[in-house]
């Protein structure tokens, strides 16, 4: 009778079915497993990533870190420049003898950062009403938008900031450019983003009182996103900061072009002394930039 | 009640609602400063430009479209070297994928020296996560830089830039992962009589490698990204191929390269997204 089966079927029924997960499972792990050791092997082969090499190279990493450490010594360590105006070996000002030079650079790659982050972020304030799904006045104009964010920001900006180095010159207007397009990207990415959860009743409101659609983005949707804008630029002026130290590499003007500079040509002291002074820029200003962000934040929550 | 018209309103009556709804009409102080914020920027950006030398791009505009027309004028296609376009392109995954997994293995163990609830030390703590500050601080292409000239040009240099950058980040996530987990299950293994290692195994490792390999799997695509970009300072990989073709002016190969480079970054995105699904149970992102 099928109502009452006898108890070992129904303990075999039980033992076969557990034995095909079982089995399932592992036969996925063992594909997974597969995989992974073959795309390790196939790594291994393409990078040349062997130990024989390996072994050699680290050590040698090392020595490097021992050039680029400077001589300091503890007696002279604070000395100012002696009779004849020369600093004294194993000081500080030895070391950090070209400062104001580094100052000057690190004053331009901020500058740098500040400018791209204002362009792009009014090129993403122009294109993330468009290109929010809810707000765009037609899908053409919403489908072109979001390709071009995607365009902007799909490329990565150091290798924008050379095709520039190579258009407009040597300098840091190819950083600035560079940067500026990238932001624009991704900045308008997040804008749009917060326009699609803004609250369409401002909105109806305007249109009710027969404003046109620029009255119902300035008055209807600008109000609402504010806030989160000022936010992202903020944290995107961070982010900025770092890309304009680096975009100097191929050329493209601050602090990054000194570093590739004294790392290519000089490999002592001076790498270090450049790198403290990169890390100690971005630390001040994420504290600061951050500050201002919680300010914001905090001001606009109790409005 | 009907509405008056508005000019119907005396000066009295506007100054009557002011002093009953001063919310109502704003704070003059208040507006003056955001059109001054607004004017502040305004100057900076012009100043900013015109110290930046903005004229040159406009001076070298005939440069400009003559460069964007090399781009996508593609010519001599049969002559351009695709076996060491693919290669290089391989070779960026390589790098990425190795230093991604070795990133991941040190920061496995980092993690637990990390973390609040398994390094009771805190001296050891926090120097640990100093470390790790200081690893994330320096951008990857600074350290593929160093590496550059520490061990030699090649993509060595680059697995070792990936290496030490995504240790930094990930170090972090996973100690903040090991933070968050829920404490019953590693009692419950240790109240068993298990050996440290085992509570690790059977306490921790369950609930925190999920979160572990989704991260990775993050990580492994913003290293994919990233790795084409370490060749241009030497590091191995296809951005060595890039640069190089920069150089001797074929820009044509340069827009088919980064062609090429966006749809494997593509699928990298889709399969990685796929495991997570499978694995992890994540839907979307």
């Amino acid at each position: 009778m099928a109502m009452d089966p006898v108890a070992g079927d129904a303990l075999a029924l039980f033992e076969t079915h557990r034995a095909d997960l079982l089995r399932a499972r592992r036969t996925q792990t063992m594909m997974f497993a597969g995989g992974f050791l073959l795309a390790l092997g196939l790594s291994i082969w393409v990078s040349q990533f062997y130990p024989g090499k390996l072994g050699p190279g680290v050590p040698r990493i090392f020595e490097y870190l021992a050039t680029i450490t400077p001589d300091l010594r503890l007696d002279v360590l604070f000395a100012g420049r002696d009779a004849a105006g020369d600093a004294v070996p194993g000081s500080l000002t030895y070391w950090y003898v070209d400062l104001p030079k580094y100052l000057g650079l690190l004053a331009e790659t901020v500058a740098m950062a500040a400018t791209a982050t204002m362009l792009g972020a009014v090129v993403a304030f122009a294109l993330s009403f468009p290109a929010a799904r809810n707000l765009a006045p037609n899908r053409w104009l919403f489908v072109a938008s979001r390709r071009l964010l995607e365009l902007f920001r799909g490329i990565p900006e150091i290798l924008i900031a050379l095709i520039l180095v190579f258009m407009v010159g040597i300098g840091p207007l190819a950083g600035v450019l560079a940067i500026a397009l990238h932001t624009a990207g991704a900045l308008g990415k997040l804008f749009a983003e917060v326009n699609e959860n803004a609250s369409l009743r401002p909105v109806e409101g305007i249109r009710g009182v027969g404003g046109d659609w620029f009255d119902e983005m300035r008055y209807g949707v600008v109000p609402q996103v504010i806030p989160n804008f000022i936010s992202y630029t903020l944290l995107r002026f961070e982010i900025n900061v770092r890309a304009s130290s680096i975009v100097g590499f191929v050329g493209a003007g601050g602090i990054g072009q000194e570093l590739y500079h004294v790392i290519s040509f000089y490999s002592d002291d001076r790498v270090l002394a450049v790198l403290i002074l990169i890390v100690a820029m971005v630390t001040v200003i994420d504290l600061i930039s951050e500050r201002f962000r919680i300010r914001f934040i905090g001001r606009e929550a109790f409005v | 009640m009907s509405a008056p018209g508005l000019a119907a309103l005396t000066p009295a009556d506007l100054a009557a609602a002011r002093a009953a709804h001063p919310g109502a009409f704003g704070d003059p102080r208040r507006r003056a400063m955001v059109w001054g914020g607004w004017g502040l920027a305004l100057a900076y950006l012009t100043l900013s430009l015109w110290w930046f030398d903005i004229g040159k791009l406009f001076a070298a505009s005939d440069r400009v479209w003559s460069l964007l027309a090399a781009f996508f004028v593609w010519e001599d296609m049969a002559n351009w070297q695709y076996r060491q376009i693919y290669v290089g392109i391989a070779q960026t995954l390589a790098m990425a994928f190795l230093g991604t997994l070795l990133a991941s293995v040190a920061a496995l163990f980092i993690g637990f020296l990390g973390a609040r609830n398994t390094m009771p030390v805190s001296v050891m703590r926090h120097a640990v996560r100093r470390i790790l500050d200081v690893l994330r601080g320096v951008d990857q292409l600074i350290w593929a830089l160093v590496f550059v000239r520490a061990v030699g040009l090649g993509p060595l240099a680059g697995v070792l830039a990936i290496f030490i950058s995504d240790t930094g980040t990930l170090g972090k996530l996973y100690a903040e992962a090991i933070e968050n987990i829920d404490r019953r299950q590693v009692e419950g293994v240790r109240s068993t009589g298990a050996s440290p290692i085992k509570v690790v195994r059977y306490g921790y490792l369950p609930q925190v490698l999920p979160v572990f390999i989704s991260q990775s799997l993050y990580f492994f695509e913003s290293a994919a990204r990233s790795a084409t970009i370490l060749g241009i300072v030497g590091a191995g990989g296809i951005g060595m191929i890039l640069i190089e073709r920069f150089r001797a002016n074929l820009y044509d190969q340069v827009a088919f390269v980064v062609l090429n480079v966006l749809v494997c970054i593509y699928l990298i995105d889709w399969m990685s997204r796929k495991i997570r699904e499978r694995v992890i149970g994540e839907v979307g992102r």
